[in-house]
């Protein structure tokens, strides 16, 4: 397999390597947090962090990591921008950092950033491994938000971005089960299902151009 | 072309004919409890049952269609689950409550799964239990006084008979005049349409049986705020919606247990459920609540129950059987 | 009456899985096969309720008195690698039967988000030692009732012909959804008399 370039290592993570849509891991805060786009938007600047800075710890280490102990070698440099994170998020964005929760703390095991660890940062350079960090990262940013959107348009009939409220008025009656868990699990499930078809049609189409 | 494609293949004209000829005498015994409902809640109960039929039927004519499997509509199934569904609901609730209701109940409650047989839920209480969570107050308030149809302020009687106050006379309740939604009012219509379905074998005795026998032990022994066993039980069956669940939901096939002790414990279970929400719960009722989660605990129950064959060992045999026996009613 | 009301509300108003979207990857990931599910339900049961309780001792004898808490993250998650490290060890030597039923599922368990969800949960609810582990043996129970009625449900897919874009993960959210539309009913049970 040839190497991809710097760009290609980014642009792998927002579709073709998807955390949610394609690998489907990393699912407990992809519904705990997604009542709202800005929610899932905060979320997904978390997990970004986290991962870039992992991936590059791990890379960095890998040499030096014995095989047998590197998973709990992995936590610990995971573990360690997820503290800085939720120090920075308490400091600045207290009100986001009490919606989040304890899924900040948990992006610790979350299995997005322990797979990306092992199957790439471990075996690759640091720039590379920044560069998928931030390629993944950035793709199930683009996740959360999507969900958060779907969740929170039809759950309270409006979307928030920053101080605009679109539109001004719910043009239906909201679906409060849409917040509510019931609704995060069949919103997400139906998302996948869709965007499954939309995967196989872009492949079938791909496999048609080549022959 | 429909009906050709049915005769090519034999296995499937018997299970059509049988599934259909099934669902038709389970629409024959919600007449009774429609027409009760239209009697007395008038053109807004038409309204809303017709709405929740179209487009049950419509959900399942354009899922099947989009992603091109064979029509089942001919089947009635999406008949039955559209006019459940809307006979759950209050009369005056606007009309894309049952709209919803209906496209979830057979979409993602159903059709997903592979159509009918597949489903775990049953689909019209999963439908109901979705527009509640979506629009609690539309599906818990929007009441009519029966006959006057004009729309009613107060407390439902299973509220006022929760706080131990007068519920209407028996033969109110019988008949069907008091607040409620659509189908659960009339017992008597109710009863004609169980009847009938116990009568033709197309449900068996012991789920009804033993949810309503439950429900009303339960009643008499803790309905009376701050007395024990001094509660109605009568009223705490003909109450709410124990009745309609019990003999229409709980006992559909696919999401009930297939073996006798198995439903027995269904409807045990079932009541005991309803009880807890009922009077312990945030829920005005739970019969919605109390069906879905016996339907979900279902598989177990026909995993752990299985019913002794003399000459057979009390294992794989019996279990397979039992298996097989499901197949056939599916 | 605290000990009833937290199992009743780990086991089902708050459930772990249909409530409060913890341990989902397991949840989904080792439903499959119904003794599967048994066995992982037996190692959650185990460390869950354990790690809460060496978790919340860790906190009040260590990262309390000396201020550190906030490396709790760092420490908790050290603390239940260590414990369920310790307790396979223990129980390759002490129970061999028990460490081949559970064996295999106890390394899943470290990155099983529901364990340190858990212990970070009692420490939100200020629960302390005794409390916090009832809250991981509640949750736990909790978590383990949903992946047995799952798997349950899941073993008659078998032979059902189900669309491919739907298989595995799609059909089992929206699944997990239909029964946690069920749980909702649980919602407030008993707030009147406890508390």
């Amino acid at each position: 397999m040839n190497k991809r370039s710097l760009i290609g290592e980014f642009t792998k993570g927002l579709i073709e390597e998807n955390a949610t849509f394609k690998a489907a891991i990393g699912l407990c805060p992809t519904l705990a947090v997604t009542t709202s786009l800005v929610n899932g938007f905060w979320m997904g600047v978390a997990v970004v962090f986290v991962l870039t800075f992992s991936n590059v710890f791990v890379s960095i280490l890998r040499k030096v990591t014995p095989d047998q102990i590197r998973i709990p070698v992995f936590v610990i440099l995971i573990a360690t921008p997820v503290v800085i994170v939720e120090l920075v998020m308490r400091a600045y964005l207290p009100a986001m950092y009490q919606i989040l929760g304890i899924f900040v703390s948990l992006i610790v095991v979350n299995c997005i950033v322990i797979a990306r660890a092992e199957a790439f940062a471990y075996k690759n350079s640091p720039l590379r491994a920044a560069f998928d960090g931030l390629g993944v990262g950035a793709g199930f940013m683009i996740d959360l938000m999507l969900i958060g959107a779907v969740r929170e348009f039809l759950g309270t009939g409006t979307l928030t971005v920053g101080s605009m409220v679109l539109p001004s008025k719910p043009l239906f009656e909201p679906m409060s089960v849409m917040l509510t868990p019931p609704g995060g699990f069949i919103t997400l499930g139906v998302l996948m299902a869709v965007l499954n078809i939309a995967f196989q049609r872009a492949a079938a189409k791909r496999a048609k151009t080549v022959s | 072309m429909a009906d050709k494609l049915l005769i090519t293949s034999s296995p499937h004209i018997r299970a059509a004919k049988t599934v259909r000829s099934i669902m038709l005498d389970v629409v024959i015994a919600l007449v009774p409890a429609s027409v009760a409902a239209v009697v007395f809640f008038g053109v807004k109960a038409f309204g809303v049952l017709a709405a929740s039929t179209i487009s049950a039927v419509l959900a399942e004519y354009l899922y099947e269609k989009a992603v091109k499997r064979p029509v089942t509509v001919g089947d009635l199934s999406a008949v039955v689950t559209g006019l459940l569904l809307g006979l759950t609901l209050p009369p005056a609730v606007p009309l894309y409550v049952p709209v919803v209701g209906s496209a979830f109940a057979i979409v993602v409650a159903k059709q997903v799964f592979g159509g009918l047989g597949t489903n775990f839920v049953n689909p019209a209480l999963a439908g109901r239990a979705f527009v509640l969570a979506a629009w609690p107050l539309h599906v818990t308030s929007a009441w009519l006084n029966p006959l006057t149809m004009d729309a009613a302020t107060g407390a439902t009687p299973l509220h006022a008979f929760k706080g131990g106050q007068a519920a209407g006379s028996l033969v109110d309740l019988l008949i069907g005049n008091r607040l409620g939604s659509l189908g659960e009012t009339s017992a008597i219509a109710i009863l004609l349409g169980g009847a009938y379905l116990l009568m033709r074998g197309v449900i068996d005795y012991r789920i009804p049986v033993a949810y309503l026998g439950t429900l009303g032990l339960g009643v008499f022994i803790f309905g009376k705020p701050g007395a024990l066993f001094q509660g109605d039980p009568l009223r705490g069956i003909l109450l709410g919606g124990a009745m309609l669940g019990a003999f229409f939901m709980a006992t559909d096939y696919v999401t009930s247990p297939v073996t006798p002790k198995g439903r027995t414990y269904m409807g045990i279970g079932a009541g005991l459920i309803t009880l807890l929400i009922r009077y312990w719960g945030d829920y005005p009722e739970g019969v919605t609540y109390a069906i879905l989660l016996m339907n979900l605990a279902t598989p177990l129950i026909d995993k752990f129950v299985v019913p002794r064959y003399y000459g057979y060992a009390h294992d794989v045999a019996a279990r397979r059987k039992a298996n097989r026996a499901g197949g056939e009613l599916s | 009456m605290q000990f009833i009301s937290i199992l009743l509300a780990g086991v089902l108003t708050s459930n772990f899985i249909f409530m409060q979207y913890l341990g989902l990857c397991a949840f989904v990931g080792l439903s499959e096969q119904f003794e599967t599910a048994i066995g992982m339900s037996g190692a959650v049961i185990f460390v869950m309720t354990f790690a809460s309780t060496v978790a919340a001792a860790f906190e009040q004898f260590i990262l309390v008195p000396f201020g550190l808490e906030y490396l709790r993250t760092i420490a908790y998650i050290l603390v239940i690698a260590a414990f369920v490290q310790l307790v396979e060890i223990f129980l390759k030597k002490t129970a061999p039967s028990l460490y081949k039923a559970l064996g295999i599922y106890l390394p899943l368990i470290t990155t099983n988000c529901a364990v340190l969800g858990a212990a970070m949960l009692n420490v939100k609810n200020q629960y302390g030692i005794l409390w916090g582990t009832v809250n991981g043996l509640a949750g736990a129970l909790g978590w383990s009732l949903a992946i047995v009625i799952f798997a349950g449900i899941r073993e008659r897919w078998k032979f059902m012909n189900i669309p491919e874009v739907l298989k595995g993960f799609p059909l089992a959210l929206i699944s997990t959804g239909l029964m946690s539309l069920g749980f909702l009913g649980f919602s407030g049970l008993f707030k009147t008399i406890l508390k």
